[in-house]
Order: structure tokens, then sequence, then C-alpha cells
């Protein structure tokens, strides 16, 4: 080796010069990414905030009020990692249940409605639920009862989507299945007896309650969980006064919002309430909201310039403008949601089906075997295929070929599954190698079939990791726009989708579209406050999958 | 299980169970048929549109043509200006994004303490999750006006901004990549190079980077790859101009200064990628010859990539090293 040495007494000193300058050349390289996106996105949040319109002292009272207490409390714990885990899992739950609150509002009564929601989850529920009550409570040898309701969730919501098409094509003509969906119609009827909050405390609320009720339970051996289905209910009905009050917020979505957002928040904090350094994490989003109030409070009170922010209520709420005052991200917000739930569904559904092939059932030898390592190949060179490549297929296939109308919900919905797909199947047929094969030959030595194996061991053990996955994969699809343009999503739509068929836009395609507005109160402001609304969603799957990850790798 | 019997049945006789069993096995072999579907359902349809527009425009012509302009007339589809442009993005992204990428993997695998690295590398992460539109919103509008400070003949729309944004985006792949690599070094090989009395730096130079190799250059293939098929940020900082640069002629050979070829860099420009969308954006009636030229441009983008592809797999296959 030639080492830079001075051979002045025998054994010679090493020149460390090279190596130090090295060692802060790769860590500056290291940074130098993070560094400029970090600018980049500190110039967005000062314009999406509006923060030149603040005085100097409006900064000082936030520095006073919530940045220095969030900070000493953060330097305070920085040594307790039950804390900072607390931390770290609360935020998650907090920003994962906004999504989800947000995601059932827009499903249930934007999309859906909460009518045919009623009459479509009782008609597919119903005897899927008293299918698997049979085979548990009845007639425990009954092995047919699983797969007879396996099958009718399929062919029930087939059943319902058919008879949805038929409506949209506005053929109200007998559909061919009318004696099944018979009991469809009754309920229909009951839904609109029960009115819309009525609907979703039935359906939704009492389902989670109970849901968490039984997590709790099983996750601790005292009653907590009693006392927070009780609290839970009691909030639901005492918070209804103060919700009358807010125009914005429906009785019905308030439902939503205790199903989506309070329910998950209140399982997070009854786990982890016994445990003093777990309590003490918990308090950490306390003291930011304090914060933001007393320095909210402080402002108001000195008569301080206060920032003007184009990320606001206002933006959330309003459709698509010239006028940059006006224009906000409604339409794209229901789009965009819409879109991934449809995303969602296809690509668990094959995405988990096509790994549990590939690493359950495939054969590494023989014919078979050269069949599935071709469908591997394939499916990592098709990772790499460009994203808008697969909008020519979708312009391609979905429009001319199968005549799917031009920008519409079902079109882009397909053209994203078809792209993330391969990263789904990726990251679950990883999460499936990692189940330990002694669970499985330890299902196998009790007699268990190979469908039982992986329905009872290696699925339920793989979720966290095929979740998490899938999530990043969604994540990926919520910004895609190359793929949209080529299938005629428009970038300006002033109303939000009703149905799968109807014209839609999505976040990203709106900033692409206002992107090239010259007008300085879009590129200065209604644009960057768009960015930012993306960033927080993908901010807060995310954190969610890590979220996922991380009590996955503490549990094993 | 159903069997009640008090002595177990070894037999076997679970009619219903097998025909589960074979159920299942069909419904999971569809589910991965589907992605060899799609595989077919692309070549299909970028071939079947690439050559009815083979048929009216001759590949030669397409291939070697020197001007782009599918809609305004005089028509003509020369591929050479979009390929110059994609080009041009790409080596600016590349001598970017290669350098840095691997510094960082060698700072990653070599020098870093566990703790730095468990924040460092989903940092780098968000690098590629970042969503490329808002990518190219950030390089329009925050960083060409950054730069035109350094440059100041540089246009709204210019080829430098892309290649540096484009750039930033791919530096987790290559880093992400090549330190798998470094990481899968086993540590007797630096053990035995510190036992000769190597410094630290020359351990990572002289022995872990060369036994690397392999993922390295799959890396770099990789991402490359990744920066043709780029498409979001370059339509919206580089825009929409096909341009070629002046090329001179000496000794019957075409021949662009260097000088010139960097002023392109402060031109717009047009790669293979914004062509498509702007034809897609523009209202092109199905099956005319623009429409279908999409197709040809899409085939051309798809071969690249997946001919890249697969170069980067045999890479990382044929020159692993073995421990």
């Amino acid at each position: 080796m030639a080492t830079d040495t001075t051979t002045d007494d025998g054994f010679g000193q090493v020149s460390r010069v090279k190596g130090v300058v090295f060692e802060y050349l790769t860590l500056a390289a290291s940074l130098l990414g993070i560094v400029s996106l970090a600018i980049l996105l500190s110039y967005v949040s000062y314009d999406a905030f509006g923060l030149d319109a603040a005085a100097p002292a409006w900064y000082v009272v936030f520095l006073l009020t919530l940045v220095a207490p969030s900070a000493g409390f953060l330097w305070y714990v920085r040594d307790r990692s039950t804390v900072r885990s607390s931390i770290s899992g609360v935020l998650s739950v907090i920003l994962g249940g906004t999504l989800v609150a947000l995601g059932l509002v827009v499903v249930l009564s934007i999309i859906v409605g909460p009518d045919v929601w009623f009459a479509h989850s009782l008609f597919i529920l119903g005897p899927t639920l008293a299918l698997l009550g049979y085979a548990r409570y009845v007639d425990d040898s009954a092995v047919w009862a699983g797969t007879a309701a396996g099958v009718w969730l399929f062919v029930g919501a087939v059943l319902t989507a058919i008879d949805d098409l038929l409506l949209v094509f506005g053929q109200q003509l007998a559909s061919p299945f009318d004696l099944v969906t018979m009991p469809e119609e009754l309920l229909l009827q009951a839904a609109i007896l029960l009115g819309t909050p009525g609907v979703y405390f039935l359906t939704v609320l009492v389902p989670a309650v109970v849901l968490a009720d039984r997590y709790v339970a099983s996750r601790s051996n005292d009653r907590r969980g009693h006392s927070l289905a009780v609290a839970l209910v009691l909030v639901t009905f005492a918070a209804v006064p103060l919700v009358d009050t807010v125009p914005a917020v429906s009785r019905g979505s308030w439902l939503l919002v205790v199903v989506g957002f309070l329910t998950p928040l209140g399982v997070y904090v009854a786990l982890n309430a016994a445990d003093s350094d777990s309590r003490l994490g918990l308090a950490f989003p306390l003291v930011v909201l304090a914060g933001l109030f007393a320095g909210r409070l402080v402002v108001d009170v000195l008569g301080v310039a206060r920032p003007e922010p184009w990320f606001d209520w206002q933006l959330l709420t309003s459709s698509a403008s010239a006028t940059p005052a006006d224009a906000g991200l409604y339409p794209a917000i229901i789009g965009s949601v819409f879109i991934i739930v449809l995303v969602a569904v296809f690509t668990v559904v094959f995405g988990v089906g096509a790994a549990v092939f590939l690493e359950e059932y495939a054969s590494s030898s023989g014919p078979v075997g050269k069949v599935t390592r071709f469908i591997q190949v394939n499916i990592s060179n098709l990772a790499g295929v460009p994203s808008v490549v697969y909008g020519l297929l979708g312009l391609a296939l979905f429009l001319r070929l199968l005549g799917m109308g031009a920008g519409t919900v079902i079109v882009a919905a397909l053209t994203l599954s078809l792209l993330i797909l391969p990263i789904v199947i990726i990251s679950a047929q990883e999460a499936i190698r990692s189940v330990p094969d002694d669970m499985r030959q330890a299902g196998y030595g009790m007699g268990a079939t190979r469908w039982q194996v992986i329905k009872t061991v290696v699925l339920p053990e793989a979720l966290p990791g095929i979740l998490t996955g899938t999530i990043l994969a969604l994540g990926r699809a919520i910004g895609e726009t190359a793929p949209l343009i080529l299938i005629g999503i428009a970038s300006f739509v002033t109303w939000a989708p009703d149905g799968v068929f109807s014209r839609v836009t999505a976040m990203p395609m709106q900033i692409y579209g206002w992107a090239f507005y010259p007008d300085p109160g879009f590129r200065h402001g209604v644009v960057p406050a768009g960015v930012i609304t993306l960033l927080a969603v993908l901010l807060a799957m995310n954190s969610v999958a890590i979220f996922v990850r991380n009590r996955y790798e503490r549990s094993t | 299980m159903s069997d009640e019997a008090q002595t177990p049945d070894l037999s076997g006789g679970r009619g219903f169970q097998t025909v589960r069993e074979r159920l299942y096995h069909a419904l999971f072999f569809v589910c991965a048929l589907l992605s060899v579907l799609t595989t077919l359902a692309i070549v299909i349809a970028l071939l079947t549109e690439a050559l009815g527009f083979f048929a009216e425009v001759p590949v030669l012509d397409f291939l070697t043509g020197t001007r782009w302009s599918p809609t305004i007339r005089p028509v003509e589809y020369g591929v050479l200006p979009l390929v110059f442009g994609t080009v041009m993005v790409t080596l600016g992204a590349a001598a970017l994004a290669l350098p840095v990428g691997l510094l960082t993997a060698i700072y990653l695998s070599e020098y870093a303490s566990p703790r730095v690295r468990s924040i460092l590398k989903p940092a780098l992460e968000v690098l590629a999750g970042i969503p490329t539109v808002v990518y190219g919103f950030l390089g329009l509008v925050y960083l060409t006006p950054a730069l035109s400070v350094i440059f100041p003949s540089i246009s709204t729309f210019n080829i430098l901004s892309g290649s540096i944004i484009v750039g930033i985006m791919i530096i987790p792949m290559v880093s992400s990549i090549s330190e798998d690599a470094m990481s899968s070094v086993p540590d007797s090989l630096r053990n035995a190079s510190y036992g000769l009395g190597a410094t630290k730096f020359e351990v990572s130079t002289t022995v872990v980077v060369p036994s690397a190799v392999s993922g390295i250059v799959s890396s770099f293939i990789l991402a490359i790859s990744r920066a043709i098929g780029e498409t979001m940020a370059v339509v919206i900082i580089v825009g929409a101009q096909a341009n070629l640069p002046e090329a001179s002629s000496i000794g019957g050979l075409p021949f662009v200064s260097p000088t010139s070829l960097f002023d392109q860099f402060l031109e717009p420009g047009m790669t293979m990628t914004v062509a498509i969308v702007n034809l897609a954006v523009g209202d092109i009636a199905t099956q005319s010859l623009a429409y279908q030229s999409l197709f040809a441009i899409g085939l051309t983008l798809f071969a690249i990539t997946l001919i890249m592809n697969l170069i980067s797999d045999l890479v990382a296959q044929r020159y692993r090293e073995e421990y």
C-alpha cells in the first residue's frame, strides 16, 4: 500500500489530510441533495403560509410560545426512548387518523351517499357475517362456510356494482338480478327512514367502537377497552350541540370523524396511558396545541401583523378558479381520495394475491419454475418502466380499445393500479418471505392445508410489512401526473366526482395546470399552498407506514 | 379440522378441502398472471400503433430526421432533436447524481455512525418520494430565477435547471443500491487491508469501491434509465422547444463546439417524454399520424429503458464478487 509516509524515523507518520478531506467530501455529498431540497421547500412554505406579511414580533411571539416549549420538551426527553417512540406514535396516529377521517367522509358521504352505503354494506356483509357466525357458533365442522362467505363477498359486490352500472346508464328497467337484489331495495327504504346520522351510527360507529373495545381488551388485561367504548359514545353525543354550531360539519361527518380520528387516537391513548413514560409522550401534542393557542392569543392582544396564508380553509373547500383569491383544491382533493381508494382496493387484492402465489405456491424447479422465474423477472422490469408509458397503455387499452370515457375516475384508478402493482407485489413478497419457515412447518405439522397455513399463519404475520409497502406505493400513486395527462384527466374541473364514470381531476394535475400561470398570486401563492397540501398528505401516509413498520419490528 | 373420528383418518378424504385448495391456487395464479398480461398489453399497444406510424414514416427517416414538428406544417417526425434533449438532460443529471450518489454511499457505508446513518438514509429516501410535479414547480419557480443570477442569459425554460432537479431526484437511487453493494463487502477484506497499513481512505477507495463495482455500475445504469424516463419535472422546467445545436463540419464529420453545446444547457429543449405529454395535451384525432407518433416515441422510450434495466440486472449478477 502506498501510504503517504514521512520516513524520518523508522516507523513514520501517516498523512491524515487526504483522509479527512475525503471524509468531509463524502459527508458534504450526502447532505447536498437533502439541503437543496430543504431550501427549496422552505421557500415553498414561506410562500404558502404568506410569511412575508408577518411582522418580526410575530416570529418572536411564536418562537417563545410554540417553538421554545416544544424544543425544550424534546430536549428534556432526548435520552428516554419510550417517551420518544410514544411521541412519534401519537403524532403518526393523529396524522393517519386525519387521513382516515378525510377518506371516510369523502367515500361514505360525498361519493357513495349514506343510503346507498347502508343498503350495499348490509346486503354484502349481512349474509357474510351470518355464514361466518354459523360456522363459528352453530356447526363448527362446516368448513364450507368460510369459502361461501368469501364467495358471497365477491358476488355481492359484483351484483351491487352491476346494479349501480345499470342506474348510471339510465336503465331503470328490470335488472336480471332483481330477485336477488330485492332486499337491497328494502334496505334503501330503511336507510331513508333512519337518516344520515342514524345510518353512520349503526353501520360505522358501533362496529368501530366494538372493534376498538375488543382490540384494547386483547392487548391489555383490565377493563380499559370498555371505558374507551363508553367514552367514545358519550363524546359523540355530547359534542353534537357543539357540532351543530359549525355549518361546515354535518352530524354525519362528525360521526365519521369520531370513527376515523378519535377512535384510533383513543385506542392508542388507552394502550399507552398505563406507563408513565408513554404518558409523558402523549403530552407532546398538547404542548404544541397549547403553544399555538397561546401564540395566537398574544398576537391578537398585541395587534401584531400576522402572516396571510394561502394555505387555509378556503383553499381546501373551494373549486378551481382563474382568480388566485378564489382558487381552491376541493375537487382535486376529492378526486385524489376517490382514485386512491379504488387503487388501494385493486392493488391490495391483486398484489397480495400475486405475491402469495410467487412465494407460497410456485415451485422453483421444472417447467413451473421457469414460468415463475419469468413472472418474477417480468415484475421487476415492469417496476422500471417509465410512468408515462403506463399512460400510453391506459390511453390505448382503456380509452381506445374498451371505450371508457376520457378523464374518468375508473380509467385513472385502473391506470395507476397497473403502475404501482409491481411495487406492491415486490414489497408484499419481501414481507411474506420474512415470515420464518418454522411457523409454516408448525402449521403443516398440525395437519393444516396450504391455504389454511397462508390464511392463519403467513398473512397475519406478513400483514404489517404488506401494509407498509402498500401505503408507500399508494404515496407514489397519489403524486403521479404523467399517466393522468395521457388518459385525458383535465386540470380544470370545477366539481367533485360523484361516481366512477364521472370526470375527475387530481391534486398533482391541479398543480401542473396552475404551474404555468404567470400571475404571482398563483406562482407564489396558490400553487405553493397546493404543493404543501400534497406534501402534507404524503407525509401523513409515510408516517403511518413508518409507524406500522416500527411497531412490527419491535414486536418480533 | 372436520374429522371427528376417534382414530385419526390419515388417508385423507378431505373432499371439499381439496376443491378449496385448487380454487385458491388458481385464484393466486391469476393474480400473478396479471403482471405478465400488463407487459403484453404494453408491448401490443405500443407495437400496433407504432407499426401504423412506421408504415407512413419510414423508420430511417424517424431515427435520422433532424426536425420534430408533428402538428405545425411542414409536418416532420425526426426524433433526433428529442434524443438530443433527452441526452442533454440525462448527461447533466448524471454529472450531478453519479458522483454525489457514489460519495454518499461511501459515507453511509464506511464513515457514518449507526445513529447518523439511521437519520440520513430515510432523509435521502425523501428525495425519491417527493412527487415529480412538485420538483418541476420548484425548479421553474425557485431554481431557475436563482440560476439566472449566475447565468444572466438563461431562459425561463432551460435544460440546466431541469438537469439539476432530475439529478437531485435520482441521488437516492444511486446511493441506496451502491450502499447495499458496499455494505455486503465482507469485513475481512477491509481488515486485511488495514493490517497491511492502509488508511481508511485507502481502504474505501481501493478495496471497498472496486469490490462493490458491479452494484455501483448497476445503480448508475438504473439511475440513468430513470432520468431518461423522467417526465413531469422536465415538462415543467425544460419547456417544449425541439432544438439541435448548430453543427459545423470538420473533415466531413458534424462537429459541435463545446461552448455552443454548453449554451444549449441555458436554452429550452424537448425530451422524448416532453414530446409525448405535449402531443397528449394538444387535441389530436385518434388514428391520426400525430396520435400514432405518440406510440412510436413511447416504444423508443420503453425499449431504451427496458434494455438499460436488463443490462443493469446482468451487470449486477454476472460481475458480482462471490464471498
